[in-house]
């Protein structure tokens, strides 16, 4: 088998201008060959507080937080938070403040 | 022989190879779908059935009972992953042109499966009883098909569908072709139709399908962690817009009387256009998984 020497990497977009109004968390995205990856959030619209974290689980079915930090948005713009150290499934959960909402894209970035 | 040779052997190309795509190298240009859109990037403008087919995946093939399963020659398959909605679809497609006509086969070894449901029970057409398992019929189908443009603007799909179960879950086991092409964006900007989310984006009236050949029974192996890699061999041609043949392991099945509906109207900027999708669609709202271990395209020009 050839082996690149040179590093992989894959963007996959989750979610696109999906308008959210309530929780929610992105479908089960796999990366096993991954040792890095990234999330980036992008506001098209927001009115209220969003608030992300990360999830990852064994088997694309049962999930866990990774980290206790939380990412908010509630503004366009685009934010963005580094991931390491996660088994081979990703998400992304999304807590949605009392009356707020905003309209999304979601991008997930592997490298290894 | 060296053992890394069997990713070729397993195959049966013609005498030129355009991809051979083995996916523990990258996703080798198979990748999500996405309708047309507007001049100034407007996401909002894609058609409803067309936004969100789902980013392809490169898998490892693990699962809840046994850890990593693995593929057939490697560590990691394309993995296409519906939603758990009634009628979603994960595509991935190939995008290549032509420098002929001619013969041309598309060859895979794939598996497919629903989604383990554990400590619930999805709704299904079979039971338990030790041998057979719900997640059989909770599997919709999937579909192999072309997008073909040439000769001043002609536009056809050959297109194969593996039905396991219709609308209803209940188990048809039947290849199919639709008999009407596929509803493009321009079609809807000109006003001819307008499809919901999760429509069936192929051919969208049940009515447009027809089967052919006999009912084919695939390896299910039980439970929905078991996969087993399937050969599909499938010719079309060029020259004459027309299917040949398919083969599912050992089952050959001439197509020479299976029309390819052209569009009526003529496209542009589309030349020697070559692509290439696999499907993925759930009927029963299960997520449904069509996982590739490779793909061989080669032609005869």
């Amino acid at each position: 088998m050839v082996r690149h020497d040179m590093r992989s990497t894959m963007t996959a977009v989750l979610e696109r201008n999906t308008v959210v109004r309530e929780d929610f968390a992105t479908e089960p995205y796999e990366l096993p060959w991954a040792s890095e990856a990234r999330f980036f959030v992008q506001a098209l619209e927001a009115d209220g507080v969003l608030e992300f974290h990360t999830e990852i689980s064994p088997d694309g079915l049962h999930w866990c937080p990774l980290e206790d930090t939380a990412h908010h948005i509630d503004s366009p713009g685009l934010i963005t938070w580094p991931v390491t150290g996660f088994g081979q499934w990703l998400r992304v959960r999304c807590s949605v403040a009392p009356g707020a909402a905003a309209k999304l894209r979601i991008y997930l970035v592997g490298k290894g | 022989m060296n053992v890394n040779d069997a990713r070729l052997t397993k195959y049966n190309p013609l005498s030129r190879v355009l991809c051979f795509d083995t996916f523990d190298t990258t996703t080798h240009g198979w990748t999500e779908l996405l309708g047309n859109y507007d001049g100034s990037g407007d996401l909002d403008t894609v058609d409803d059935h067309m936004r969100d087919f789902r980013p392809p995946q490169l898998s490892s093939c693990s699962f809840f009972d046994v850890g990593t399963h693995g593929t057939m020659s490697g560590d990691y398959a394309l993995k296409l992953a519906t939603r758990p909605h009634p009628g979603h679809t994960a595509t991935g497609i190939r995008r290549l042109t032509m420098a002929g006509r001619g013969l041309v086969r598309i060859e895979t070894h794939f598996a497919f499966k629903a989604e383990a449901t554990v400590g619930h029970e999805a709704p299904s057409s079979v039971g338990w009883d030790g041998n057979r398992h719900p997640s059989e019929s909770q599997f919709g189908a999937f579909t192999v098909a072309t997008d073909i443009c040439a000769d001043g603007g002609v536009r056809f799909h050959n297109v194969i569908r593996y039905q396991n179960t219709d609308l209803d879950g209940e188990m048809t086991q039947r290849w199919m072709y639709p008999v009407v092409p596929e509803p493009t964006p321009r079609d809807h900007v000109e006003g001819k139709f307008a499809l919901p989310y999760a429509a069936d984006f192929t051919a969208p009236d049940p009515a447009d399908w027809r089967t052919f050949d006999e009912k084919l029974e695939l390896c299910v192996n039980e439970v929905p962690t078991k996969i087993n890699w399937h050969y599909l061999r499938w010719d079309i041609d060029t020259s004459t817009r027309s299917n040949v043949e398919l083969q599912l392991n050992d089952r050959v099945m001439d197509m020479r009387d299976v029309p390819v509906p052209p569009y009526a109207d003529r496209y542009d900027t589309l030349e020697n256009l070559l692509n290439f999708y696999f499907s993925v669609r759930t009927h029963s709202g299960v997520r449904n998984f069509l996982f590739l271990d490779s793909v061989l395209i080669s032609v005869e020009w």
